[in-house]
């Protein structure tokens, strides 16, 4: 398979950076639901699980974004025929759906830089953390895009896709336990709440942080859900339509 | 030059699109016009390889649009129907991107983009996000996309519906200076007889005629369109309008009797074959 790489990154960089640029009230809504968590965790805990919502944040934050590409990639396919454009074009599915990937993960960055003061403000961060976080989030983007993207490229029509992307961002970001200890959760809840890509992300990030036992077979479902994800985005995107 | 034998499609629900279309072209501007629902659409998609037929095959410069699609697409630029620009994104930057996907370089890319635009005289607004631009701006960012791409065949579906006459007239006089072979859909007579060298009726997923413009219209020699609202008096009807084709030297008499009297365009030919094939 000949990846077009330029393409996904002059696609990554125009979508979400342009967009950032251009459209910054985006940036702050897709901040102001993590920012509220963080909020209420640190209230009601008593600022006792402050830093659990901080590194919540950087994955809530990743996963809200990635699930809105549902929304996105069915209106460029349906709506602005972007999609049609680039098939006749010598790019491949994964080419395109990586450009659209990677833009989430640039339009994620100010409120990474933003998540990332609050830690180094309460001290949470060491070498291996950040390592750790920086694949975790790379991964959520991958799996969480890979998703909505199959999802989206199921839709048939555009006057679906916004309810569908507003559901899967509260349920898959705030069920799963992003903001607060997995260890809260019954065994048998968190092997459900493990359809969610945040799952094995934040148990993940938990682990790597020390705030909790790192708990191994996450790093086994996290893997399967990105190669799952990714490819099933590459199957359903209707890339040449039957 | 592009073929097709039995090329067949029906979509999902049973909804025939196409039906045993088989034709050659080989002419520089080739129009497929015909009504909404006609099947021209199915047809371009299934050229520019967006989408599979359900039966038959069809060759694109020779290439099979099934067995030969990456060779194809290398070849060809296809812009859809109703293809709507990014708000957040400037003309310049579309249409980098646009050619970055078919392998230019990021210097190619901006260069050819900063070409095609003055061509669509886009320049002075290459810098402004698309969100800013009117419909045919926005519609020219296409054809500059098209433009800078030199393509050997570009593909066009209903390049200027729901343009302005001034934006029409404008990206038809770019569509004129493409590089390579031009296929492209209307259902705009006047588009069709304006540009092309050839035209193909597509009705009801069949193909109905094929020819150039003065060719087809042999049939309506030394006639002229007479058309009236009085109930029974034509040998067509569309809506409440009667419509005749008479001898000139008739003519005098039906305008005497209160008709109407038109030139004849491909309006008529495709009136005349539509109701033909009717069964």
């Amino acid at each position: 398979m000949n990846l077009n790489l330029r393409f996904s990154l002059a696609f990554a960089w125009y979508y979400g950076f342009r967009t950032i640029k251009r459209g910054p009230s985006y940036v702050v809504a897709s901040l102001s639901s993590p920012l509220t968590l963080l909020f209420l965790v640190g209230i009601l805990s008593d600022g006792a699980l402050i830093k659990y919502a901080v590194v919540g944040g950087f994955i809530g934050l990743v996963a809200s974004v990635s699930f809105a590409s549902v929304a996105d990639a069915a209106f460029l396919r349906i709506q602005l025929r972007i999609q049609d454009l680039f098939v006749a074009t010598s790019i491949s599915p994964t080419d395109y759906i990586l450009g659209i990937t990677l833009s989430y993960l640039i339009f994620s960055t100010p409120g990474i830089v933003l998540y990332a003061i609050f830690g180094i403000i309460l001290h949470i961060f060491t070498a291996q953390a950040v390592v750790a976080l920086v694949l975790i989030l790379f991964g959520l983007t991958l799996s969480a895009s890979g998703m909505s993207m199959a999802i989206g490229g199921s839709v048939r029509h555009v006057r679906n896709v916004w309810g569908i992307s507003a559901i899967m961002s509260v349920i898959l970001t705030v069920l799963p336990p992003t903001f607060y200890p997995y260890t809260f959760l019954p065994k048998i809840y968190i092997y459900l709440l493990a359809i969610s890509p945040t799952t094995p992300a934040a148990i993940l990030a938990q682990g790597w942080f020390g705030f909790e036992p790192v708990m191994n077979v996450m790093i086994f479902v996290f893997i399967a859900q990105i190669t799952i994800f990714f490819a099933l985005a590459r199957y359903l995107t209707r890339w040449r339509e039957n | 030059m592009i073929e097709s034998n039995d090329l067949s499609k029906t979509y999902k629900g049973k909804v025939r699109a196409l039906e045993s279309v088989s034709f050659r072209i080989d002419k520089r501007i080739v129009s497929f016009i015909g009504r909404n629902g006609a099947g021209k659409t199915t047809l371009l998609r299934i050229l520019s390889t967006q989408l599979r037929p359900t039966s038959g095959t069809a060759t694109v410069l020779g290439f099979d649009v099934m067995k030969e699609a990456q060779e194809i697409r290398k070849r060809i630029v296809s812009i859809p129907q109703e293809a709507s620009t990014i708000g957040v994104l400037t003309p310049m930057e579309h249409v980098k991107m646009f050619l970055v996907a078919r392998g230019f370089s990021f210097k190619a890319a901006n260069d050819e983009s900063l070409r095609a635009l003055n061509e669509v005289e886009l320049g002075e607004a290459k810098f402004r996000p698309a969100d800013t631009l009117s419909g045919g701006m926005k519609r020219k960012v296409f054809v500059a996309m098209a433009f800078a791409a030199n393509a050997d065949v570009t593909f066009l579906d209903e390049p200027t519906t729901g343009l302005d006459p001034v934006s029409r007239f404008e990206v038809w006089s770019a569509l004129k200076n493409l590089t390579g072979d031009v296929v492209l859909t209307t259902h705009y007579m006047e588009e069709a007889q304006e540009l092309s060298d050839e035209v193909v009726l597509v009705d009801s997923g069949r193909i109905l005629e094929k020819g150039e413009v003065k060719g087809l219209l042999r049939r309506f020699r030394g006639k002229v369109r007479v058309e009236t609202n009085r109930e029974g008096s034509g040998e067509f009807r569309i809506g409440r309008t009667f419509v005749s084709y008479v001898e000139e030297s008739e003519a005098e008499k039906y305008l005497k009797n209160g008709f109407n009297m038109r030139r004849i365009t491909l309006d008529d030919l495709f009136l005349v074959r539509g109701v033909e094939f009717e069964p």
